[in-house]
């Protein structure tokens, strides 16, 4: 007797079928692959980079600080009373302290701007310092034979004359090149900007450089380390209680690259954004590649239906091949991201000389794949929806069988595809920005949906008299199918055009102003006896021009109107203008600055000091002439009304001072001047560095132009990414509406061939096709590229604030795309849909 | 050459009739074909369908093949209508040799004088019943086009069902109103697959009936290939077919 097995689903049967359906290949489902593939690179991509360093940062947060906690002063170091009195809490263990400061390193008549740094034995306290060819910091930088070591950075000897062993002048002294920085644990306390290469010394070494001239631009660290079983917090009271009144800033490890940290999080998210854009447009292509497989295997279901298999097993063999193929395009995605990620994650960590580990990007992997997954079991509910409503009967009927999921799934579908990119909005860092995208991709989507469907309905029972039209009527007249495509079409064109216009901004903004405004040579450390022979040196020679000299110093930003400079900050954007030390100088009247409110003092003003705070301090506390600020120089605190708001001039290289106070009593302090100039010639600049340092030898000159071309590296690099991120997106798009135009393949075949039958030219099929996807295109290329254009705004206003100039790549864009997209669909639908060779139309006819 | 004695769009259907059937009357065949050939490429090579097929449809009349599965009717058709061209031989309709004649031509030729009827219907899904009809018309650029195709439909009997959808026919009524569509202008031949293989004897009659009366009013000469032989022994003459060759 013969064992039925009458259970809905029977795991043996399931096994068997899945592996016979597997053995043949799920090719099938490529384009559900490739869908699910770019949306997993995308968004793997950004989400792998960004946590790496994120994680990386967070991990080396001591090591990045030097210390449980770290002091930083400027231009003078704290008294040794002061010192003496850390040293004496109990919660301290140990001291260690560093000096940063600019200055130039000589080697014979070559020179070149170096970041010189000076560490006591403690150092570091926290992470490890990575050398070439010496055994420990300590022996390379020992004195020996009279002659002091220094550790440089191998960029160094790139731009010197120099090699391991050579000796160096570095102020008044001479260093021997002992070992070769390749790492540096604090590297990123530092600050971004760096002049020149890395130049590690003893403290003991630095007194012999006669560098730390009064008012020099120099930092003093002092990192501290707290002893075992001190508890941080009751620590960190003790050292803040003796802040003095001049004001120190005291940091934590979570305060650490904080610059940097922020950096991360802000190109993570404008990255993020185009990576929800691969999403969306992903799961959008791979809903409609597995709806079309689920379509052609209509006859297949039914045929399994006749034989007896139950809808629950119909839905489980599919569900599961469904199921094979996500896992296949995620592996494939997440492989190329990972590939991708250890790339870029490896350049960009060592440029930092931050210690990254590849396990920190098994998180983001795995976020990135339940983010997809979610979107995927969306898209295969609503198809699998159609199979469970085909009939067995279906198999016995000719032609197509009609599928229709049910409405509730394609809900539910919907509802997967929203808590994928809800997913994404809320792991990237600023999810209100995302947020904002994300609603900006469903009104896109929507509205694109919303003009195919009113499109179909508005033409439906039209009857043309000419055949093409008669054609193209027929063809756009189906609502779903009209909405579906001009989705696919104009959402690609959003995210590609979104992409371009923020880049082009980006690039324009940063491009238009570098060769204006930024001047080819600083002089840093000029002191105030220098500054006439310098500039009578400007002014003798007709090729240099655009003289600036300034006194330049450090200021700390203590309170705002009495009340604590946290507390009184109102925009938290503006932070960074109460972290640290910013820039300072004093003037005896007007500047040629624009005022943005009040007004200047008198030339010759010599009353209590009144200031001129740059447009961001008065934005971080909503400042306005008549206010006070109290602020510290040289460790001293001064209470100051604001008389003048400036404006600001971003990058350009120019020095800006956050604070611009009246000359009284700050001329006579101690400090040093900076002097900018531009020359008709590269010959000019450098015959001028060279006659500096005959006039000033302490004088550091950063050469602008080198920098400069630095920067224009960096814009091209970042017009390449974004460039590489509007190609997979492009991708991404093209793959979308490959699987929608794949759904009418079949239907354009076999209707293709009836009018071939009728007498109708392949030219004219192939026209009527092309002009329905012209319509459609045509509606996707104005409503997508408004919207891309409307959220590429929205990116330079919100994320990147700058100003909104999209280029004639983005504007062009859209409508080529809807023309590319157009002239695709049409020729799948009509040149391409007539069978071509020998013997093929009269196969097709019999079949 | 036959498009020089074809009507201007604006004409009426009626009044092609009469030109086609005073050239028709000059006595030349509708279709001649002399040692005609067709081979299709496949993996293995060449596979030869038709092997030197001597054949001629004479206006007005409506000739028979009959044959087993794969013996070549269908591509017999193919051939005649301008789907496919001989391999070797010749092929002439309506004194057009189809082998030489570029796409433009037969695309014509299929639009005005020749109907074709396959079993499979290749109805055009998206499209009502009225609009697969009057489809020849407005690629024709005729004004009346609809009007035409309502009064065709009404002629086959389904003058209830045009604004149907294919799918929405049963098999017989998909077949009248591929019928209707092969003769709504007027062609000179007609080629038919099979047209009742999909259908009962009571309608695939019908359905023969239908083809029969719109020949003799029309005057259209018909190929028609069946299996059926009552069907075949209805029409004027009758030919059988088997591994590419015409046996009698």
């Amino acid at each position: 007797m013969r064992a039925f097995r009458d259970r809905d689903l029977d795991w043996t049967t399931l096994s068997a079928l899945l592996r016979a359906e597997t053995a043949a290949g799920i090719l099938g489902l490529r384009l559900f692959i490739a869908c699910t593939a770019v949306a997993a690179l995308m968004l793997g991509a950004v989400w792998m980079i960004g946590g790496g360093l994120s994680s990386a940062l967070e991990r080396n947060g001591y090591a990045i600080l030097g210390g449980d906690a770290a002091i930083t002063v400027v231009n003078q170091p704290l008294p040794d009373d002061l010192v003496g009195a850390l040293r004496a809490l109990p919660e301290v263990e140990t001291i260690s302290r560093v000096v940063e400061l600019r200055s130039t390193a000589r080697a014979g008549d070559a020179r070149a701007p170096i970041e010189l740094k000076a560490v006591d034995p403690a150092y570091p306290l926290y992470g490890a310092v990575g050398l070439a060819d010496a055994a420990s910091l300590s022996e390379a930088l020992a004195m020996r034979e009279g002659v002091a070591g220094a550790a440089v950075e191998p960029t160094l000897l790139s731009r010197l004359p120099v090699a391991l062993g050579d000796r160096l002048r570095v102020g008044e002294t001479t260093v021997e090149i002992r070992a070769l920085l390749t790492a540096e644990p604090d590297r990123l306390s530092s600050g971004g900007f760096l002049v020149g290469p890395r130049v590690l010394i003893a403290r003991q070494t630095l007194s012999g450089t006669e560098l730390l001239a009064p008012g020099a631009l120099a930092d003093f660290r002092y990192r501290l380390r707290f002893a075992d079983g001190a508890a941080r917090a009751e620590a960190l009271a003790a050292v803040r209680a003796l802040t003095p009144s001049g004001g120190w800033e005291l940091e934590t490890p979570a305060d650490a690259g904080d610059r940097v940290r922020r950096t991360v999080e802000r190109t993570t998210t404008f990255l993020g954004l185009a990576g929800m854009a691969a999403l969306a447009i992903g799961l959008a292509g791979a809903w409609a590649a597995a709806t079309v497989w689920i379509g052609r295997r209509a006859r297949t279901i039914a045929l399994y239906r006749l034989s007896g298999a139950t809808p629950a097993l119909v839905i489980a063999l599919h569900a599961a091949i469904i199921a094979l193929a996500g896992a296949l395009g995620l592996a494939l995605g997440l492989g190329a991201a990972g590939a991708t990620s250890l790339l870029l994650l490896d350049l960009v960590a060592s440029r930092l000389h931050l210690p990254w580990a590849p396990a920190d990007l098994i998180g983001p992997a795995a976020l990135t794949a339940a983010t997809l997954a979610l979107g995927l079991i969306g898209a295969a509910i609503a198809a699998l929806s159609a199979a469970a409503r085909t009939p067995p009967g279906a198999a016995m009927r000719s032609g197509e069988a009609g599928l229709t999921p049910d409405p509730r799934h394609a809900l539910i579908g919907l509802a997967g595809v929203g808590a994928a990119l809800a997913s994404a909005v809320v792991s990237l860092p600023y999810p209100g920005l995302a947020a904002g995208a994300a609603i900006g991709l469903v009104l896109a989507a929507g509205l694109l949906a919303a003009a195919g469907y009113a499109l179909a309905r508005l033409i439906a029972g039209r009857q043309p008299a000419g055949f093409i039209s008669l054609l193209t009527v027929q063809g756009l007249s189906q609502p779903g199918a009209a909405a579906m495509k001009a989705l696919a079409i104009g959402v690609g064109i959003a995210g590609v055009t979104a992409v371009l216009a923020a880049q082009s901004s980006l690039d324009r903004s940063l491009r238009a102003e570098i060769p204006e405004k930024a001047p080819d040579l600083v002089l840093i450390d000029v002191q105030p006896d220098q500054v006439a022979p310098l500039t009578e040196r400007v002014e003798r020679d007709p090729a240099l021009a655009g003289l600036q000299a300034d006194p330049f110093m450090r200021m700390t930003l203590l309170r705002v109107n009495d009340v604590p400079v946290e507390d009184a900050l109102v925009r938290a954007d503006k932070r960074w203008v109460i972290e640290g030390d910013r820039s300072f100088s004093w003037s005896e009247g007007p500047t040629e600055a624009e005022l943005l409110a009040g007004a200047w003092w008198e030339a010759g003003y010599d009353g209590p000091p009144v200031v001129a705070p740059e447009e961001d301090v008065a934005q971080a506390f909503d400042l306005k002439p008549g206010d006070r600020v109290t602020y510290s120089v040289l460790g001293r605190p001064f209470t100051s009304e604001v008389v003048a708001i400036r404006k600001e001039y971003h990058r350009t290289f120019r020095p800006e001072y956050l604070m611009l106070a009246s000359a009284e009593p700050f001329r006579d302090a101690p400090h040093s001047w900076i002097i900018t100039l531009q020359g008709e010639s590269d010959a000019a600049v450098d015959a001028f560095i060279e006659a500096a340092s005959e006039i000033a030898p302490n004088v550091t000159a950063v050469d602008v132009r080198r920098i400069a071309a630095q920067v224009r590296q960096v814009i091209d690099g970042a017009a390449l990414g974004s460039l590489a991120i509007a190609g997979v997106l492009l991708l991404a798009g093209a793959l979308t509406l490959a699987a929608v135009t794949a759904a009418d393949v079949d239907a354009r075949r076999r209707e293709a061939l009836a009018f071939t039958l009728v007498g109708a030219a392949r030219r004219e099929i192939a026209l009527a096709r092309l002009s329905e996807s012209l319509a459609l295109g045509a509606i996707a290329a104005v409503i997508g590229g408004a919207a891309g254009l409307l959220g590429g705004w929205w990116v330079t206003q919100a994320a990147l604030n700058i100003a909104w100039t999209p280029g004639l790549a983005a504007w062009a864009i859209p409508p080529i795309l809807g023309l590319v997209a157009a002239i695709s669909a049409g020729a799948a639908g009509g040149l391409s849909a007539l069978p071509r060779g020998r013997g093929q139309v009269a196969r097709h006819l019999a079949g | 050459m036959p498009d020089a004695s074809k009507p201007a769009a604006s004409k009426t259907a009626a009044s092609r009739t009469a030109a086609s059937k005073l050239e028709a009357d000059a006595g030349s065949p509708v279709a001649r074909l002399s040692d005609a050939r067709l081979a299709y490429p496949s993996a293995e090579g060449e596979v030869e369908v038709l092997r030197g097929v001597d054949l001629e449809i004479a206006a007005g009349e409506i000739l028979a093949v009959t044959g087993p599965s794969g013996s070549g009717k269908s591509s017999l058709i193919a051939l005649i209508g301008g789907l496919e061209r001989p391999t070797g031989g010749r092929v002439e309709v309506l004194g057009q040799d189809m082998g030489a004649a570029d796409e433009t031509t037969r695309t014509r030729l299929r639009r005005r004088d020749i109907g074709v009827v396959f079993q499979a219907y290749h109805l055009v899904p998206a499209m009502t019943a009225l609009q697969n009809v009057a489809l020849p018309l407005i690629l024709a650029g005729v004004a009346d086009a609809r009007d035409q195709a309502a009064a065709m439909l009404e002629r086959v009997g389904l003058g209830h069902r045009l604004s149907h959808r294919p799918t929405a026919l049963s098999g017989g009524e998909q077949q009248r109103t591929a019928i209707a569509r092969a003769f709504i202008a007027e062609p000179r031949l007609v080629l038919a697959d099979e047209p009742t293989g999909n259908l009962d004897q009571e309608t695939g009659a019908a359905i023969s009936e239908t083809m029969f009366d719109l020949c003799r009013s029309t005057g259209a000469a018909m190929l028609l290939v069946t299996h059926d032989p009552d069907l075949a022994g209805r029409c004027d003459r009758r030919l059988a077919i088997d591994a590419g060759r015409i046996k009698s």
